[in-house]
């Protein structure tokens, strides 16, 4: 067995500038010692984020890196991917990133089912811009912009991406950081579109039950619960708890994993390529027809 | 899951022991690092400079046990790899805050060496080999004078030196 890669090897000179306390050193952290044990360089793997303090996190890496536009990291990793399917493509961002201004693009990944790694930092509140309401933000909470406690229910970031047919569905919190390495290193590892939601917690804009401390005192390992993970209903149930209870662990993992869109782009590219050579005439002539 | 894994403690040597004892202290010392970087970029310039004397100590003793590694076994590579530690000795992220004052810093140093001895407490009953051992025994009693000398700090220290929430934003209507 080669020796694996240091954590170190992936981080970054440029220093974090995340408020000290913030969960998501330990999301950076976990995610540098994931990628050590997978053991693939830095110039093999590419980042991609939107808007927030999450998505820093490529600069934070000495992989590929794209801060990008807010919202749109996934389609954009995509289009890394298809464009270099031998890159690693990790998607990073906040929940507000992933599930309101990007909202409409999680389905159309998903069913697509590009081999890529989705990170979500959920922190429930928008914390760069100073603290207003996000989507994944619990009914009643007081924020700048629910200063009488919102109104609004949440989304179910769980239950989003089981419902449009995610094959690899987790949830982290920093507060397990053995656990939360563990889990990223097998969502990278899983064969098309994974997702982790790592609760993440706000220091300054973030209620006191949201704590790491809050959450080693919450937290339960859905392994310790007898979770079955190729039981996509029993993960859909225990998903509806999402904002109640702090399950950590894998929800599900497709057993059998149906093929990937960058490896069906391969196939059909290779199939075009064994027949004959198509004249300039030939295929102007496809589209007359149709 | 504890804050070692992959390594069986029954089957530690003193070399395997050595690497890890290294390791631990790099660990910390790397995370002291980090936090007196946050500080000094959030305007927290007297534990800034705290955490980095933390540091250098962390560093200390490591080049310490290096030494010791390096007389015994030569220069043979480490049996254990970084990836393989979880915090034994270092502070979590969660401890630093914009404009924490000294005293907090303090309390942050000592729930690491108390986390550090519990740590070579807990696995001792478990190493079975005698050098190994007694480096732990070593090791977790120098936690134990590690304490001291940060309550003794800490006696010093005035009360109520944290002013982090008199600096924290506003929390508007929360």
């Amino acid at each position: 067995m080669s020796e694996p890669l240091a954590a170190g090897d992936f981080k970054s000179a440029l220093k974090p500038i995340w408020c000290p306390g913030c969960g998501d050193f330990g999301v950076v952290q976990a995610l540098y010692r994931a990628l050590g044990a997978i053991g693939r360089p830095p110039h093999e793997i590419a980042f991609i984020s939107g808007i927030g303090c999450s998505s820093r996190i490529p600069g934070y890496t000495t992989a590929y890196g794209f801060n990008s536009v807010h919202g749109r990291a996934l389609p954009i990793a995509q289009g890394v991917k298809l464009a270099n399917p031998d890159l690693l493509v990790i998607v990073a961002g906040g929940d507000g990133d992933g599930f309101s201004i990007g909202g409409g693009h999680v389905p159309h990944a998903i069913r697509r089912n590009v081999d890529l790694t989705y990170l979500v930092m959920d922190n429930q509140v928008y914390g760069l811009t100073k603290g207003q309401l996000s989507p994944t933000s619990p009914r009643g909470r007081q924020t700048v912009t629910s200063p009488d406690g919102s109104l609004e229910q949440p989304v179910n970031p769980l239950l989003t991406v089981l419902a449009y047919g995610a094959g690899f569905v987790a949830q982290a919190t920093p507060a397990d950081m053995p656990g939360m390495t563990a889990l990223i290193e097998e969502a990278i590892r899983y064969p098309g579109f994974s997702f982790v939601n790592i609760q993440s917690p706000c220091i300054t804009f973030g209620q006191e039950d949201q704590q790491l401390k809050a959450h080693k005192a919450r937290m339960k390992p859905l392994a310790s619960l007898g979770h079955n993970p190729a039981n996509q209903l029993a993960a859909l149930d225990l998903a509806r708890a999402y904002g109640m209870e702090l399950y950590t662990g894998v929800f599900y993992r497709n057993p059998d994993p149906p093929p990937t869109y960058d490896g069906l782009i391969r196939q059909r590219q290779a199939e075009l390529q064994r027949g004959e050579p198509r004249s300039r005439a030939k295929v102007l002539e496809t589209f007359r027809k149709s | 899951m504890g804050p070692i894994i992959g390594l069986d403690l029954e089957q530690l040597t003193l070399r395997n022991a050595l690497d890890l004892a290294i390791l631990i202290e790099e660990e910390a010392r790397d995370r002291y690092r980090e936090l007196a970087d946050q500080l000094a970029l959030h305007d927290t310039p007297e534990v800034a400079d705290f955490f980095a004397r933390m540091a250098r100590i962390e560093d200390r003793h490591r080049s310490e046990l290096f030494e010791r590694r390096r007389t015994l076994f030569g220069t043979t590579p480490s049996s254990v790899h970084r990836n393989q530690l979880f915090d034994v000795e270092a502070p979590g992220y969660e401890a630093a805050r914009a404009f924490m004052g000294v005293r907090q810093a303090l309390e942050t140093v000592l729930a690491a060496e108390v986390k550090a001895y519990r740590f070579f407490e807990e696995a001792l009953p478990r190493v079975m080999d005698p050098e190994a051992r007694a480096l732990f025994q070593e090791l977790r009693d120098e936690e134990v004078e590690h304490q001291a000398l940060v309550k003794t700090e800490l006696a010093r220290c005035p009360e109520k030196a944290d002013d982090s929430e008199a600096y924290a934003d506003d929390p508007v209507a929360q």
